[in-house]
């Protein structure tokens, strides 16, 4: 069974897109009401981008290598990292 | 690959984004009906674009202000200044999170006279969801923004947000700008922040609009305030504050709760200058 990822409902975010489009790619992001501030710089930021969009693990990771100018096989490892991270911590979303 | 990091360190416009987010989900879950202001509550063009806010500004329906504190309180916010101290308007109480910094409530605008309840009814009607850190909030539509960013202009001696809010509107919505302020009861703090005071030199607010614009001394924004204030006990309350320390200042000031001995020597210090003040006047005279 394929799972799908995508930002849960109770999730706050802001980019660097939504403040300084000039700036490093930096995600900042909290579960509301009650959660902790969360950052995620550079590649980090790249996924959670992808994640904004939603898909299948392979989406996702194809989606952060596009924007990272980077080969699909170099960052899955480390994209399948962070997004079960980011699943354990309740601000993504696995169904 | 990365770099999660502790969004302590986030910068404040990130943190304020989060803060009307956290706000208002406060809100959503407790039916209390909000309004966000300002900063990243602005709607497209009505500001300079890359200019954020410090703090986050949220209008309550007076009514539901005791479920909002509530509410602050029980995600870790803890008010600093309470509505009689806050400001001159005595409009808003101010709210510090460690994680999200300043939320400064209002239960009505600087410059709108009209009963708080019904303005809020009336700013209300009109408003709209604006999505901030992609979470829907409720925004004032852009009419009500325009009169909202001009009062508070006003009250500032005079912000570029008049160039956005008022010189960049066309006739017809600078219209509908003045019509609002009738509803609102705000023409002569929107006469104040688009340069026709003088038209309103009879108005018992005229002189605290003219001390906003002008600037002057502390005497003379009392001078404004007893002007201002309306009824017998309002002037006799105002009258009463004047020497009286403020101790929410005070306690932000030195970053803890002022001692007796603290309220006291500043007690002395405000005296001491009003008299001061005082003195150099009778010299001028």
């Amino acid at each position: 069974m394929t799972h799908t990822y995508r930002i849960a409902d109770d999730v706050a975010w802001v980019s660097q897109e939504d403040l300084d489009a000039d700036a490093e790619p930096t995600a900042y992001l909290t579960r509301v009401p009650r959660g902790m501030p969360i950052m995620l710089e550079g590649s980090g930021c790249l996924v959670w981008l992808a994640l904004a969009d939603g898909g299948t693990l392979e989406e996702v990771t194809a989606s952060a290598a596009a924007m990272s100018d980077a080969a699909v096989e170099d960052v899955r490892d480390d994209v399948a990292e962070l997004v079960d991270q980011l699943v354990v911590i309740g601000v993504v979303r696995e169904d | 690959m990365t770099d999660e990091a502790d969004g302590r360190t986030a910068p404040i416009a990130a943190r304020v984004h989060l803060a009307h987010a956290v706000v208002q989900k406060l809100a959503d879950d407790r039916d209390i009906d909000l309004l966000h202001l300002k900063g990243p509550a602005v709607l497209p063009g009505l500001r300079a674009e890359g200019r954020h806010s410090s703090d986050v500004d949220v209008l309550v329906r007076p009514s539901h202000l005791a479920r909002l504190a509530e509410a602050l309180e029980w995600v870790g916010w803890e008010k600093r200044t309470d509505f009689s101290t806050g400001s001159v308007f005595a409009h808003a109480a101010n709210w510090w999170h460690d994680d999200w910094g300043w939320v400064d409530v209002h239960v009505h605008w600087p410059g709108v006279m009209a009963d708080a309840e019904e303005a809020f009814d009336v700013l209300s009607r009109t408003s709209v969801m604006l999505p901030i850190a992609h979470r829907d909030c409720r925004v004032p539509d852009r009419v009500s923004q325009r009169l909202i960013l001009v009062l508070h202009s006003a009250r500032s001696g005079g912000t570029s947000d008049v160039d956005h809010a008022w010189i960049a509107a066309d006739p017809a919505e600078q219209d509908a700008v003045r019509r609002l302020a009738v509803e609102l009861d705000a023409e002569v703090a929107l006469a104040a922040g688009i340069g026709e005071l003088e038209l309103h030199r009879s108005h018992p607010t005229y002189r605290l609009w003219k001390y906003f614009s002008d600037g002057g001394s502390r005497t003379d924004e009392w001078r404004a305030r007893l002007a201002a204030a309306s009824g017998p006990r309002a002037k006799a309350r105002l009258a009463t504050a004047v020497l009286r320390v403020n101790r929410d200042h005070l306690r932000m000031e030195l970053g803890r709760p002022p001692t007796r001995a603290e309220i006291r020597d500043r007690q002395r210090l405000r005296v001491r200058r009003a008299v001061d003040e005082l003195a150099r006047r009778v010299k001028r005279s």
